[in-house]
C-alpha cells in the first residue's frame, strides 16, 4: 500500500514536469533537455539545506526553487535567442553540470555516498503518505488548471506567436525575448519545486536520480501524450510511468530471475512506443491533426453578432 | 610540460571521440537533425567486436574490420527502416531528435534484453609500454591514435576531395538543385550513413578496449560529441575534427590541472559559452 | 509629425555594396512610394529601415513629436513600439493562430500580455473584437472564424496586422504581391483614408507603377542603391533619368 502511494506521489511529480514541458516546448516551443537538471537542483538543493542547514522542510523547497528559477533566468540569457539544437544542446549539458557537481561537492550533498535522512513532513499523522499524495495532486492539479488557462489568454497568445515565427512577433513590437526568458525562469522554479517536493519521498538522495534517463521519460511521455494539448502531458505520464512502473513492476507475475530484466523491458518499450507515434500520430495521442483546427473557445463579446451581420 | 602533457593526453583520450564527431557530423550535415542513435553505432560497433574478438576468438586487428562494416551496415538499416520515412514524413528537427531518442532506446534495450547488462571486456593485444618524446603511452594507445588519425583523414579526403563529399554537400545546401543536376540522394544518403556507422563503430571499439564495453559506452559519450558537433559548426567535418581535439586536450589540462571530475564542469560551461555566441550558426 | 531619416547608410554583402543612400527621409508627404529597377536594393533598404538587417554604416533616426530618436541601438521590437511597423514581401505569418487571433495579437498594447493576462477574466476587450471584425468583414475570406487559407489570405492578413496596429509610419512592401486586383484597391483606399485622417504615414515600395502614381503624394526613386530622383507622380513619371533606368524608355 505504502509503495503504491509512493509510486502515485512520484507519478504526479512526473505529470507535473512534463506539463511545465508542455508550456516551455508545445507553447512556446523551447526544447529544454535539461528537465532533470532543473528537476535536481529542487531535490539536491532541499536535500542539503534541510540536512546540513537545518532549514525546515517547506522554506528549504523555497529556496532550492528560487535558485533553480534564477539559474533558468540565467540560461535563459545566454542561450535562449539561439536556434533550438543550441538550446538543447546547452539544456543538455546544464543538466551534466548539475549531476556533477553534485558528485564532486561531497561535504554538502554527500557525493556518492549519498545524502540523508530527509524528513518527512506531517509525521505526527498517520496518513501522512496519503495527505502528501494528496497535495501533490493538489499542486499539479493546478498546473494543469494554470496551463488551461495560459492557452486561453493573451499572454498564450504570444507564447503561440513566439512559437510559430518569433521573427515577425517581434516586428510587431512584441518583446519575445523577455517574454520567454520570464516563462522560461518561472517553469524551470517550478520544476524545482517538484524537485524538492520530491526529497520527502526518497529521503536518500543519491546522485544516481539525476541521471539524464528522467529528461528523457519526462519527454517521451509529453510526446505520447500530445505536446499541444493541455492534457497530453497527463495521458502520457499514465501511458508511460502508469503502465509500466506501475501496474506492470507492481501487478504483473514475473518470476524473480526475470525481475530484474523489467526496467530494460519497459525502456525498449518506451522506445518502440514513441517511434510508432512520432511516426504514424506525430501530435501524440490527444494531438490536434492539424493546425487548421483549433478549437479555441471565442471570448469576445462582439464576435457572435458581427459574424451573424456579415453573412 | 603541463602543455605538452595535456596535448599528448588529450589526443591519446580523443581520438576515438574524434571518430565519433565527425561520423556524427556528417549524418547532422546530411539530414539537419542530431541523431542521438548515434550512440548506438558506437554501442554496437563494440559489440560486435566482442563476437568476433571474445566469442569467435579472432584477434583484435583482424576483429576490427567487420565489427566496424556491421556498424556501418546497422546505420544504413536504421536510416531505412526508421528515418528515410519520418525525414519524408516531414517531422521536424526537434521531433527528429525524440524520435532517435527512442530509436536509441530501443536499441540500446533490446540489446540488453539479448546479451544482458554485465560490462564485457575485449581480449587486447600485448601490451607493450613505450616512451614517445619523453611521454609513456601503449603500443595499443599509438595504434588506435595512428589508425584513428588515419581513418579521419580519410573521411576528411572523402568530404572535400571526393564525388561522393561534393554530393553530399550538394545535397546539404540545396536538395532540388543538387537532385536535378542528377545526384541520386537515396545512394548518397545510404552511403553517409554507411560511413558515419563505420566511424561511430570504429570509436566504439576503441573506447571499448580502453576499458570496457557496456551497453551505455555509447550513450556516455554522445552528449559530448552533440557538445562538440554543434560547437564546431554545422556539417564542417574539418571544424568537427577541430573541436574533438581541442576538446580532448582541453579535457585533459583541465584535468591535470583540477580535480578531475571539474574537468566535465568546466568543458560544458566552456561548449554552452560557446553556444551562446555561436549557437546561431546551428539554424 | 513623423518622420524617418537615413544619412549616409549602407550595406554591403561580401563587399558588394546593395545600399548606399547619402541622405533620405520618409514620412513628410502623407503616402510616399518607392520605386526602382529589380535588385536596386527596395528591399534591403526595407529591412535596414525597421532593424531587421543591420547596416554596415550610417545612421538612421525617428523623429516624433516627442523627439528625435536614432533607431541605430534598437531592436526589432522597440522600433515596433516607437511606431514603426513594415508589412512583408514574402509570406509571413502565425500558422496556429485564426485571422482573428492574428489580428487581435498585432492590435494588443505589450503591457496588456504580461503574466496578469492568465487571470484576466475575458481575453479580448470589446473595443478589440469590434475593430477586428470591422477588418475581417470588410474582406471575403474563405474562412473568417478560422485561419487564412490560400497565400493570397496570408499575404492579406500580414497586412491588416500592420494596418490594425496602427503604426505612426507603415512601410509597405510589394503589397500588391499576391493580392487580386480588386482586394489590393481595398487596402490601398483603406489606407489613403487612415493617411487622410492623419492617424499614420506610409511608404509604399512596388513594381505596380499604375498603383503608385494613383495613390502616391510623392515617389523616391531607388536605384542601384541610391537614391536617384524624388518628387511628386507627374515629375518622376517625366523624369528623363527614371525613364531611362527604369521604364525602359
Amino acid at each position: 500500500m505504502d509503495y503504491l502511494i509512493f509510486s502515485l506521489s512520484l507519478m504526479m511529480v512526473y505529470i507535473g514536469l512534463a506539463q511545465l514541458l508542455h508550456l516551455q516546448f508545445g507553447m512556446a516551443g523551447i526544447p529544454n533537455f535539461g528537465v532533470v537538471g532543473f528537476w535536481g537542483i529542487g531535490l539536491y538543493g532541499t536535500g542539503v539545506l534541510y540536512v546540513q542547514f537545518g532549514f525546515p522542510l517547506f522554506l528549504a523547497i523555497i529556496v532550492a526553487s528560487a535558485v533553480a528559477a534564477a539559474v533558468g533566468y540565467v540560461l535563459a540569457l545566454l542561450v535562449l535567442q539561439r536556434s533550438g539544437q543550441a538550446i538543447l544542446a546547452a539544456t543538455l549539458a546544464f543538466a551534466a553540470i548539475v549531476a556533477t557537481l553534485v558528485v564532486t561537492e561531497k561535504g554538502l550533498t554527500g557525493g556518492v555516498q549519498g545524502l540523508g535522512t530527509i524528513g518527512f513532513p506531517l509525521r505526527e499523522l498517520d496518513a501522512r503518505n496519503l495527505v502528501y499524495l494528496g497535495l501533490l495532486v493538489v499542486i499539479v492539479g493546478a498546473m494543469i488548471w494554470v496551463s488551461a488557462r495560459v492557452r486561453d489568454s493573451r499572454f498564450g497568445r504570444i507564447l503561440s506567436a513566439i512559437r510559430d515565427n518569433e521573427e515577425l512577433a517581434a516586428s510587431l513590437g512584441k518583446d519575445t525575448a523577455a517574454t520567454k526568458r520570464m516563462l522560461f525562469a518561472i517553469t524551470c522554479g517550478l520544476m524545482g519545486v517538484l524537485g524538492g517536493l520530491t526529497a520527502p519521498l526518497h529521503q536518500f538522495l543519491v546522485p544516481y536520480l539525476l541521471a539524464p534517463s528522467l529528461t528523457f521519460a519526462v519527454w517521451i511521455a509529453l510526446v505520447l501524450g500530445g505536446k499541444n494539448h493541455n492534457l497530453g502531458a497527463m495521458i502520457g505520464v499514465f501511458v508511460t510511468f502508469g503502465l509500466f512502473d506501475i501496474l506492470v513492476e507492481t501487478y504483473a507475475p514475473v518470476p524473480a530471475e526475470q525481475a530484474i530484466l523489467l526496467p530494460n523491458l519497459k525502456l525498449f518499450c518506451y522506445g518502440v512506443l514513441l517511434v510508432a507515434i512520432i511516426m504514424f500520430r506525430p501530435t501524440g495521442l490527444l494531438g490536434v491533426d492539424s493546425p487548421r483546427s483549433p478549437k479555441r473557445p471565442a471570448s469576445g463579446a462582439g464576435r457572435d453578432v458581427s459574424t451573424r451581420g456579415a453573412e | 610540460m603541463l602543455i605538452v602533457d595535456a596535448i599528448f593526453i588529450g589526443l591519446l583520450e580523443a581520438s576515438p571521440l574524434i571518430l565519433a564527431a565527425m561520423g556524427f557530423t556528417l549524418i547532422f550535415y546530411l539530414n539537419g537533425f542530431m541523431n542521438i542513435a548515434y550512440a548506438e553505432s558506437i554501442t554496437f560497433g563494440a559489440y560486435f567486436a566482442i563476437l568476433f574478438n571474445v566469442v569467435l576468438g579472432a584477434h583484435f586487428y583482424v576483429a576490427l574490420l567487420p565489427s566496424m562494416l556491421l556498424s556501418g551496415a546497422m546505420s544504413v538499416a536504421v536510416y531505412l527502416a526508421i528515418f528515410r520515412p519520418a525525414l519524408n514524413r516531414g517531422v521536424g528537427p526537434t521531433e527528429m531528435i525524440i524520435l532517435s531518442v527512442g530509436v536509441s532506446f530501443l536499441l540500446r534495450y533490446g540489446l540488453i534484453l539479448i546479451v544482458g547488462p554485465e560490462n564485457l571486456f575485449l581480449n587486447e593485444p600485448s601490451i607493450v609500454y613505450m616512451q614517445v618524446l619523453g611521454l609513456g603511452a601503449t603500443n595499443l594507445q599509438l595504434v588506435a591514435l595512428a589508425l584513428v588519425f588515419a581513418m579521419a583523414g580519410i573521411l576528411y579526403w572523402m568530404v572535400y576531395y571526393t564525388g561522393l563529399g561534393e554530393q553530399m554537400r550538394g545535397l546539404a545546401n540545396n536538395r532540388e538543385l543538387a537532385m536535378a543536376s542528377g545526384i541520386n540522394p537515396h545512394v548518397t544518403s545510404m552511403a553517409i550513413w554507411f560511413i558515419a556507422g563505420c566511424a561511430g563503430g570504429m570509436s566504439g571499439v576503441f573506447s571499448g578496449v580502453f576499458a570496457q564495453v557496456t551497453p551505455y559506452m555509447g550513450w556516455n559519450v554522445i552528449l559530448i560529441t552533440m557538445l562538440v558537433t554543434i560547437v564546431a559548426g554545422v556539417g564542417s567535418v574539418r571544424g568537427a575534427f577541430v573541436a574533438a581535439v581541442v576538446a580532448g586536450i582541453l579535457t585533459a589540462f583541465i584535468t591535470l590541472v583540477t580535480k578531475p571530475l571539474y574537468a566535465d564542469v568546466v568543458l560544458l560551461l566552456a561548449f554552452i559559452g560557446v553556444l551562446t555566441y555561436r549557437g546561431a550558426r546551428t539554424a | 509629425m513623423m518622420q524617418l531619416e537615413a544619412t549616409n547608410l549602407t550595406k554591403s554583402y561580401h563587399e558588394h555594396e546593395v545600399v548606399n543612400i547619402e541622405k533620405v527621409a520618409f514620412g513628410a508627404m502623407g503616402l510616399e512610394g518607392l520605386i526602382g529597377p529589380n535588385g536596386a536594393g527596395k528591399s534591403t533598404l526595407m529591412g535596414l529601415l525597421t532593424r531587421r538587417i543591420a547596416p554596415t554604416s550610417g545612421s538612421i533616426k525617428l523623429s516624433t513629436d516627442t523627439g528625435t530618436k536614432s533607431l541605430n541601438p534598437l531592436r526589432s521590437h522597440e522600433v515596433a513600439r516607437i511606431g514603426l511597423i513594415k508589412t512583408n514581401q514574402r509570406i509571413q505569418g502565425f500558422d496556429s493562430l485564426t485571422i482573428r487571433d492574428s489580428l487581435r495579437l498585432a492590435m494588443t498594447p505589450p503591457d496588456a500580455e504580461g503574466l496578469k493576462s492568465i487571470f484576466a477574466k475575458t481575453r479580448d476587450s470589446d473595443e478589440v473584437e469590434e475593430k477586428v471584425s470591422y477588418y475581417v468583414e470588410a474582406f471575403p475570406f474563405t474562412d473568417r472564424e478560422g485561419h487564412a487559407r490560400s497565400g493570397g489570405e496570408k499575404k492579406l492578413v500580414d497586412i491588416l496586422r500592420c494596418l490594425i496596429a496602427e503604426p505612426k509610419l507603415l512601410l509597405m512592401d510589394e503589397p500588391t504581391a499576391g493580392l487580386p486586383d480588386d482586394i489590393t484597391r481595398k487596402v490601398m483606399n483603406m489606407v489613403r483614408e487612415k493617411v487622410a485622417s492623419g492617424a499614420m504615414r506610409v511608404v509604399v515600395v512596388e513594381h505596380d507603377l499604375p498603383l503608385i502614381w494613383e495613390y502616391c503624394d510623392y515617389v523616391h526613386f531607388l536605384s542601384e542603391g541610391s537614391i536617384l530622383f524624388e518628387g511628386e507622380p507627374d515629375e518622376v513619371k517625366s523624369n528623363r533619368v527614371v525613364a531611362e533606368k527604369y521604364m525602359g524608355v
